[in-house]
C-alpha cells in the first residue's frame, strides 16, 4: 500500500557488496584451493584424501560430539542467564553484565590459560584442595567452548527478551495461568528464532575454532585442530580449504533460520504499551540466581586466576605478589593496544551500520533475496578464522585493491569484522524483530519514507541490540588473532598478536599481564563509550 | 588517527617501490626479545639501514610466505627451520646470497648454492620439572629409551610432528627420515605415552614449567630459559640420537639486488653477531663459540657443535609430507 510494505532493498546494496567482497570473495579464493592442484589444475584428490586419512572421520565426529554437547550447555544456561537480566528481580543485574563481558573482553590466551592454571593437574584447585584434576580432553574442551558460547547466547536471546510489552503476561496472570505456564507459553514462543539463532552460532563456531582445542585438548583431537597442522604445519592449503569445505556444512542449517525469520507470528506487538515489570517471584529468582552463579563462577575464576598469575614472580612455584611483569620484558611496548583500540573501533563502527542495514533491509524482502542473504550473512560463522586470513592474503596481495588496502588497518578491521559478522547479524535480526508490524505501517500511512520508517519506528526497538551489537564487535575486535596473524605487518603491531608472542616466547607472566591489559582497555573504552551514549540520550531527552 | 597514517603509508610506499633504498623488510621466526637484543646491535652497524622486522612462529611464517609468493613484501628471512626453508615452493622464492661473513661460515651450516646460511640452530631437549617428577614417584629419564617406558604413560607433553617442526625434527632424527624400523618404533612408543599434544616446539617445555606434565619434549634454549627464570626444571639432553635444526636465513629472488638486505644478511653472520646469539642459542655455528659458562652449568655439553650428526635437510624436507602420514597412521 505504501513505500513501508514495498521491500526497501537499496539498503541491502552496501552491505551485500561488503559481502561479497570482503567474504565471499576471500573465501572463493581459498576454496578455490580445494579443487586445484599446485599446477592449478581440476582435481578432486583432496577429497578423495579426506576418506583415506584414517584421523579425520574420528576427528569429525568428536567435532560433532562437543559442538552437540557445547550447545546443550550454552543454550539453557544463556537462556537462564537472559531470563535473570529481564525477567526477574535479581540484585546485581550490573555483576551478571559485567562478568559475561569477561570471556568476550579476555584475549584468547586467557581462556585456556586460565583454566590449565585453575583446574590443570597443576593447577590451583589441585594445589588448594590435593583433589586430582585432569581437564586435558572432552571436558576441558566442553568447559572452554561453553565458557566463549554463552554471552554470546545472552546477547542474542537478551535482544529477544527486552522491551516486551507487559499486557501478554497480564493476560495471562489473570487467566489463572501460573508462572511457569506463562514461561512456557508467552516467554518461549517468543524466542523461538532467538534460540535456534544462538544453538546454530554456538555449534559452528565451536567446530571451527581451535584457541581451546589446543590448550586443553589433550589427546582428543578434532577437525580445528587438523585444518591448522594441514595449513600451518604441512603448508598444505589445498587439503586445509578441503576440511574448510566441510566445516561448512554445518551452516547449511542456517537456511532453517530463514524460514523461521519469515514467519511473523512472534514478532513485536501492536501496540507496545507498558513494558514489562517482573513480579516478585522469590522461588524463580533463587533458581535463576543459582543457575547463574553456576554459569558465571567458572567465567571470573578464570579470568581472575590469570589476573593472580599477572602479578606474582613465579607461577606457580614463588607467588609472591610484584607488579613487575606489567613493567619489564616487553619487547613490543604498550603501542599495538592503541593501534587495536583504533581498529576495533573502526570495526564496530563499519559493521554496526553494515548489519544494520541488512537486517532492515531484509525484513520485507521477497524470499528468493531473502533466504540466499540470510544463508551468506550467518556463512562467516562456519568459516575459521584461520581460513578467512589465508583467503584475504591470497585476495588481496595483489589486484587493484592490494595498494589501497593491504598492509592496512582497514584490512584488519574488515577481517575481524567479517570474522564475526554471523554474530552480529543475528542479534540485530533478533532485535529487529520486535518492532511491530503496525508501527511502521502507521509512520509509512503518515507519509513518512523509509528514512523515517527506520529512525521511528526501527530504531527505537532495536537500539539495545544495535549498542549490544557495536560492543560485540568491538570487544571481539580487540582480541581476535586466528585471522590476522596473516594480515599483521612490521609497522602494524596488534594488542592479541603480542599477547601470544610473549606466551610463545615463554613469557607467562608477562603474558597473562598484557592480557590484563587489553582487558583493561578494552573495559575503558567501553564504559566511555557507553557514558557518551548516555550523555547523547540524556540530551535528545532534553531537546 | 592510525588508520589514515597507515593508508597513507601504504600508498606512500606503493609510490616509492617497496623495496626503497635504505629500508629492509625482514620476516622472522627469531623469538621477539632476541630479535630486540640483535636489532640494537645491527642498527649500530648499519646505521644507514631501516630494519623492519615482523615476527612469526616457524609454521606461521611459512604459511605467510607462501601465501604472499605471488608479490612477496619482505626482502629477507631472517632465522627460520631449515626444512621448512627447503619446501620447493619456498626455495624457489630464494635468491643466492653471498657477502665476506656468510662465505666464511662453516660449510655443514649453508647451502652449496648459497641459497641459505644457518648461523644458530636448536637442539632436541627434555624439560623436567623435578617437583613434578617427583610427586608422581617417577626417576627421571635419560634416554629417548626411557621415554617409551610405560611408567610414563600419560606423563609426557609433545609437539605434533604435523605443526611443528620441532615435532617433525625429533620424529625424523630419531627414525632417520622414516628409514629407521626401530627408530621408528621408538618414535611411536614415545607417542603411546604422550598425555597432551602441542601445536609449538616450545608449549611441551611451558606445561613442564608450571608443573602441568613432569615431562615436555622441547628444545634447549626453552630449558635453560625456564631454568633462568626460575622454575624447579632440569634440562635432559636425551642420550641417543641428538636432534637438531638449523635456523637458516636467506634473501628473497625480488630483493637480489637490493645491496641494503644483502649488507644485513651478511651482519647476522658476522662474529659481532655470532657474540650476541651465544646468549640465546645453544648452536652457533661461528667456529670456536663454545656454550658459555652458565649454558654448560645448565647441562649444555661443551664440544655440542663438533658431536652434532650430519643430517640431510633436503631429504627431511622432502620427505616431511611422506613422513607425516605415516606417522599419523602409525598413531591415531
Amino acid at each position: 500500500m505504501t513505500s513501508a510494505r514495498a521491500p526497501a532493498l537499496w539498503l541491502l546494496v552496501l552491505p551485500a557488496l561488503g559481502l561479497a567482497l570482503f567474504f565471499l570473495h576471500p573465501l572463493a579464493t581459498v576454496l578455490w584451493r580445494s579443487v586445484t592442484d599446485a599446477q592449478g589444475a581440476f582435481t578432486a584428490g583432496n577429497y578423495l584424501r579426506l576418506f583415506d586419512d584414517p584421523g579425520l572421520p574420528r576427528a569429525a565426529l568428536r567435532s560433532l560430539a562437543i559442538g552437540i554437547a557445547t550447545t546443550a550447555c550454552c543454550v539453557p544456561l544463556g537462556l537462564a542467564l537472559a531470563m535473570a537480566l529481564h525477567r526477574s528481580r535479581l540484585p546485581g543485574k550490573a555483576f551478571i553484565r559485567g562478568a559475561l563481558l569477561l570471556p568476550m573482553l579476555a584475549p584468547s590466551l586467557v581462556l585456556g590459560l586460565g583454566l590449565v592454571c585453575l583446574l590443570g593437574r597443576n593447577g590451583l584447585v589441585h594445589r588448594l584442595t590435593g583433589a586430582t584434576t585432569d581437564i586435558y580432553g572432552f571436558w576441558g574442551l566442553l568447559i572452554a567452548n561453553t565458557l566463549y558460547g554463552l554471552p554470546q547466547v545472552v546477547i542474542i536471546v537478551s535482544a529477544a527478551l527486552a522491551r516486551t510489552p507487559a499486557r501478554h503476561y497480564d493476560a495471562a496472570a489473570s487467566m489463572g495461568a501460573t508462572p511457569w505456564r506463562q514461561f512456557l507459553d508467552v516467554t518461549l514462543p517468543r524466542l523461538r528464532f532467538a534460540l535456534l539463532a544462538a544453538a546454530f552460532l554456538v555449534f559452528t563456531e565451536t567446530l571451527t575454532d581451535f584457541g581451546s582445542a589446543v590448550v586443553v585438548g589433550g589427546n582428543y583431537r578434532v577437525l580445528a585442530m587438523e585444518i591448522y597442522s594441514e595449513v600451518v604445519g604441512q603448508l598444505d592449503f589445498g587439503m586445509g580449504a578441503t576440511l574448510g569445505v566441510v566445516l561448512l556444512a554445518p551452516a547449511l542449517l542456517s537456511v532453517w533460520l530463514a524460514r523461521i525469520a519469515r514467519r511473523r507470528q512472534d514478532s513485536g506487538d501492536a501496540m507496545p504499551g507498558r513494558m514489562l515489570l517482573p513480579a516478585k517471584h522469590a522461588w524463580r529468582d533463587a533458581a535463576l540466581g543459582a543457575l547463574s552463579l553456576v554459569a558465571l563462577l567458572p567465567m571470573v575464576a578464570v579470568v581472575a586466576t590469570v589476573a593472580y598469575v599477572s602479578v606474582v614472580k613465579l607461577w606457580p612455584y614463588d607467588r609472591t605478589l610484584t607488579l613487575a611483569n606489567y613493567t619489564s620484558g616487553m619487547p613490543d611496548g604498550y603501542g599495538p593496544v592503541a593501534t587495536s583500540l583504533g581498529m576495533s573501533f573502526l570495526a564496530a563502527c563499519a559493521g554496526s551500520v553494515l548489519v544494520f542495514a541488512l537486517a532492515a533491509g531484509l525484513r520485507r524482502a521477497p524470499r528468493g533475496v531473502a533466504r540466499p542473504m540470510q544463508f551468506l550473512a550467518s556463512l562467516p560463522a562456519a568459516v575459521p578464522g584461520m581460513v578467512l586470513g589465508l583467503g584475504y592474503v591470497l585476495a588481496f596481495d595483489r589486484g587493484v585493491l592490494s595498494g589501497w588496502f593491504y598492509g592496512g588497518i582497514a584490512i584488519v578491521a574488515f577481517c575481524s569484522l567479517y570474522h564475526y559478522h554471523a554474530q552480529a547479524f543475528l542479534a540485530m535480526q533478533t532485535g529487529m524483530r520486535q518492532v511491530p508490524d503496525a508501527l511502521d505501517d502507521a509512520v509509512a500511512v503518515c507519509g513518512g519514507g523509509t528514512g523515517h520508517v527506520l529512525r521511528d519506528a526501527v530504531m527505537p526497538f532495536v537500539a539495545p541490540a544495535a549498542i549490544s551489537t557495536f560492543f560485540y564487535l568491538f570487544m571481539r575486535s580487540m582480541v581476535t588473532l586466528s585471522g590476522v596473524i596473516f594480515l599483521v605487518t612490521p609497522d602494524l603491531g596488534l594488542a592479541s598478536v603480542t599477547v601470544m608472542r610473549l606466551d610463545e616466547n615463554g613469557f607467562l607472566a608477562q603474558a597473562a599481564a598484557y592480557a590484563m591489559c587489553v582487558v583493561l582497555a578494552g573495559a575503558l573504552a567501553l564504559g566511555a563509550m557507553r557514558l557518551i551514549l548516555h550523555v547523547l540520550k540524556e540530551r535528545r531527552h532534553v531537546a | 588517527m592510525r588508520p589514515h597514517r597507515h593508508i597513507a603509508s601504504v600508498i606512500l610506499m606503493l609510490a616509492v617501490g617497496v623495496a626503497h633504498a635504505g629500508s629492509v623488510t625482514v620476516y622472522s621466526a627469531l623469538e621477539s626479545d632476541e630479535i630486540a637484543t640483535y636489532l640494537d646491535a645491527a642498527k649500530k652497524a648499519l646505521p644507514d639501514i631501516d630494519i623492519h622486522v615482523l615476527r612469526l612462529s616457524s609454521g606461521d611464517l611459512a604459511a605467510r610466505l607462501l601465501a604472499e609468493s605471488q608479490r612477496p613484501r619482505n626482502d629477507v628471512i631472517w632465522g627460520m627451520a631449515v626444512t621448512d626453508m627447503l619446501d620447493p615452493r619456498i626455495a624457489a622464492l630464494l635468491a643466492p646470497v653471498h657477502g665476506t661473513h656468510i662465505d666464511s661460515m662453516p660449510a655443514a651450516f649453508r647451502d652449496r648454492d648459497a641459497r641459505w646460511f644457518a648461523p644458530t640452530g636448536f637442539l632436541a631437549a627434555l624439560c623436567v620439572n623435578r617437583e613434578a617428577l617427583a610427586d608422581q614417584g617417577l626417576p627421571m629419564p635419560r634416554s629417548w629409551n626411557d621415554l617409551a617406558s610405560p611408567a610414563y604413560r600419560g606423563q609426557i607433553a609433545m609437539p605434533d610432528p604435523s605443526s611443528s617442526g620441532t615435532g617433525y625434527m625429533l620424529i625424523s632424527s630419531l627414525s632417520d627420515a622414516g628409514r629407521d624400523p626401530a627408530g621408528m618404533a621408538l618414535t611411536l612408543g614415545i607417542a603411546r605415552n604422550v598425555g597432551q599434544v602441542t601445536l609449538s616446539g616450545s608449549a611441551p617445555c611451558k606445561l613442564a614449567r608450571i608443573g602441568e606434565f613432569p615431562i615436555g619434549i622441547s628444545f634447549a634454549f626453552s630449558a635453560m630459559q625456564a631454568i633462568r627464570q626460575g622454575y624447579p626444571v632440569t634440562m635432559v639432553i636425551p642420550e641417543g640420537v641428538k636432534g637438531y635444526e638449523l635456523e637458516a636465513s636467506a634473501l628473497m629472488k625480488q630483493a637480489a639486488r637490493n645491496e641494503d638486505a644483502r649488507r644485513f644478511l651478511d651482519w647476522t653472520a658476522s662474529p659481532e653477531a655470532a657474540a650476541l646469539y651465544r646468549g640465546y642459542k645453544e648452536i652457533v655455528a661461528a667456529p670456536g663459540s663454545v656454550p658459555s659458562a652458565e649454558q654448560q652449568r645448565e647441562g649444555l655439553p661443551a664440544d655440542l657443535v663438533a658431536t652434532l650428526p650430519v643430517r640431510d635437510f633436503d631429504m627431511a624436507a622432502r620427505e616431511r609430507a611422506a613422513l607425516i602420514a605415516r606417522y599419523k597412521r602409525l598413531t591415531r
